[in-house]
């Protein structure tokens, strides 16, 4: 039972930080049918651009306020990223074959991930203790003051995100560019602004997800985007692409599933049974938990 | 192509004749690599570029061929020759065991579900399933080419084997371009429904194309493992598919375009070596700029003959 209890405090945190990360990639697919490839590497750079920003604008305080800022700053920096990404690299593609804008955003995506590493060099970093060590032990399962941090700010973040795409006017303009990009063009939505706007959102969302894994596994490396954004896109897929409340799901479920695998099998073949979890539903159900059924266009 | 085919072919055997007696064993050995790659690049060409499956995994057939050459002759003490056929049909099994769920996938789901067959393969090989992968370090001390009992030791033995392979490669492109599955794949990827309607089984179709690739990526990974006398799990990591994919479709799906490709990502590194760090920084801008001039890649593919009046606008093809 402890083993349980455990491996559940943990993986909800691992899938909160996953359902971050998730969002971005199917808020794009939503709206561009386009795989984000770069998004992952966004992740891991913001991760790099917070413990800059601790060291050389904070002067390493780690008071509240202090902690705050850095979040709000790699926010700002990975949404200009973002917008400035798919300006440059998808914007041109918009009408191009897909498989053309995939290939533009693998690209990009070695484009950042070597760019991290060309800056911060090739070595793992270790991140700022940001949050005090603070834990606390319930007969056996401990958990720590960063995990209910994470846990809680993430169901923040992702409750203000669900409530806005549902209840206001701007959400609505995602949701119908994300239905048909035409029609909503046509009921007088700038579908550029919308894009850009879920630029921002994803970006701004992933790089809180970056700063949660290097507050989290403290060690970051300029690779290590590859690894989470494909679990991250994983999530995005098993909740369905595209939909919303799906990413948050999926990335719960996955960590959920990842952290008892770790707990009760081992974690050497995680990454395997993760994958073949998402082969079996994608064979049950190819558009995910809560993905609806598209009838092919014809 | 008739052109190509006719004064291209033989000048580029001619060259690739002569060319390993006018280098030196660093550059054999790039060449030796370009071939394989080569191989394994078109190879995922008959998988995507032909057929239109987006298929992120094609170095787990490359790696299961050469895996399936080490094994067999560390293990069992075959030699490299011999274990050829196996090199081929255990990959292309493999390709037809895993397509067959999966082929009726859409483009992304497939893409993704292709990348997690890559990344269980390499944690299969790392973690030793069977005792026979040899785990995190692979497999080392492979035995050289040797053909009725001589070895040849030289680099020069394995390149000409690679040139073969390669030149084994391109006839079985050129006879599926012309062949009824040939024409099969090409109409299923320009429209799978239309396909369907002029009595095309794309099922079947599609499992066959994931077979031939896999095969023929088993048969590169043979080359692999004679040249390097030695496998291990990182060489057929999901990223190698993320590079013969981007290959693929930069070089536009065609054997020149391909070519190119692989002599860009793989060749050109080794003339630039001071700049290594940079290598992924600038193969990434240069893979967005060659998608936003030319979407439909460098070299696009064009298919058969369509005759002229038939054509709107100009161009046809990929």
């Amino acid at each position: 039972m402890d083993i349980f209890l455990q491996q559940l405090a943990n993986g909800l945190t691992i899938g909160s930080m996953f359902a971050l990360v998730a969002l971005g990639y199917t808020m794009v697919y939503g709206v561009m049918k386009l795989i984000n490839f770069a998004h992952g590497d966004m992740v891991a750079a913001s991760a790099f651009v917070g413990l800059t920003i601790y060291t050389q604008v904070m002067g390493q305080a780690t008071s509240l306020g202090a902690v705050i800022v850095i979040f709000l700053l790699s926010a700002l920096t990975m949404a200009c990223i973002g917008v400035l990404l798919e300006r440059l690299a998808y914007r041109p593609l918009r009408t191009a074959p897909r498989l053309s804008a995939v290939v533009s955003a693998l690209g990009a995506s070695l484009v950042i991930q070597n760019g991290i590493m060309l800056i911060w060099g090739p070595r793992m970093r270790i991140f700022p203790e940001l949050v005090p060590q603070v834990y606390w032990d319930f007969s056996g399962v401990v958990i720590s003051l960063i995990q209910v941090i994470i846990l809680a700010l993430s169901l923040i973040l992702m409750i203000a995100l669900y409530l806005f795409v549902e209840k206001t006017r701007m959400g609505a303009a995602i949701r119908a560019s994300s239905i048909d990009q035409d029609a909503a063009r046509l009921m007088g939505i700038n579908v550029n602004s919308v894009i850009a706007l879920i630029f921002i959102i994803g970006s701004s969302l992933g790089a809180v997800g970056g700063l949660f894994i290097g507050l989290y596994y403290r060690g970051i490396t300029f690779n290590m985007g590859w690894q989470y954004g494909l679990y991250a896109f994983i999530a995005a897929i098993l909740g369905g692409i595209g939909n919303i409340p799906g990413a948050m799901l999926g990335g719960m479920l996955l960590g959920l599933f990842n952290a008892f695998i770790a707990g009760y099998v081992s974690s050497t073949w995680a990454d395997a049974f993760t994958f073949i979890l998402l082969i079996l539903i994608l064979i049950v159900r190819p558009t995910g938990i809560l993905g609806e059924r598209v009838a092919e266009k014809v | 192509m008739k052109n190509f085919e006719k004064l291209g072919l033989p000048a580029f055997i001619a060259v690739m004749a002569v060319l390993p007696h006018l280098l030196n064993e660093r550059w054999q050995a790039v060449a030796i690599t370009f071939l394989i790659f080569s191989v394994v690049a078109l190879s995922q060409d008959i998988v995507l570029g032909k057929s239109g499956m987006f298929n992120m995994g094609q170095a787990l057939f490359f790696g299961m061929g050469a895996y399936t050459t080490a094994i067999l002759n560390n293990e069992y003490g075959w030699s490299i020759i011999a274990t050829i056929p196996l090199a081929i049909l255990i990959p292309a099994l493999f390709g037809i065991i895993l397509a067959g769920p999966i082929v009726h996938l859409r483009g992304d789901y497939l893409l993704v579900t292709t990348i997690g067959f890559n990344i269980v393969f390499v944690q299969v090989l790392q973690n030793n399933l069977g005792g026979v992968t040899g785990g995190p370090n692979g497999i080392f001390g492979l035995d050289s080419l040797s053909i009725f009992g001589t070895d040849l030791m030289s680099q020069i033995a394995v390149y000409y084997f690679a040139v073969i392979v390669l030149l084994f490669t391109l006839w079985v492109m050129r006879n599926l371009e012309k062949s009824k599955p040939g024409r099969a794949l090409h109409y299923l990827r320009e429209d799978q429904l239309a396909a369907e309607s002029i009595g095309i089984n794309t099922r079947v179709y599609k499992i066959f194309a994931f077979g031939l690739g896999a095969g023929i990526a088993g048969l590169a990974g043979t080359v692999y493992a004679t040249q390097y006398a030695a496998v291990s799990p990182e060489a057929f990591d999901f990223i190698q598919s993320v590079l013969f994919f981007s290959i693929v479709l930069v070089g536009g799906s065609s054997i020149p375009g391909v070519m190119l490709g692989v002599f860009v990502m793989f060749v050109v590194p080794e003339i630039f070596r001071e700049f290594a760090t940079w290598r992924y920084f600038i193969f990434g801008f240069a893979m967005i700029l060659a998608m936003i001039l030319r979407p439909r890649g460098i070299v696009p593919a064009t298919f058969g003959k369509i005759p002229k009046f038939l054509i709107k606008g100009g161009s046809h093809g990929a």
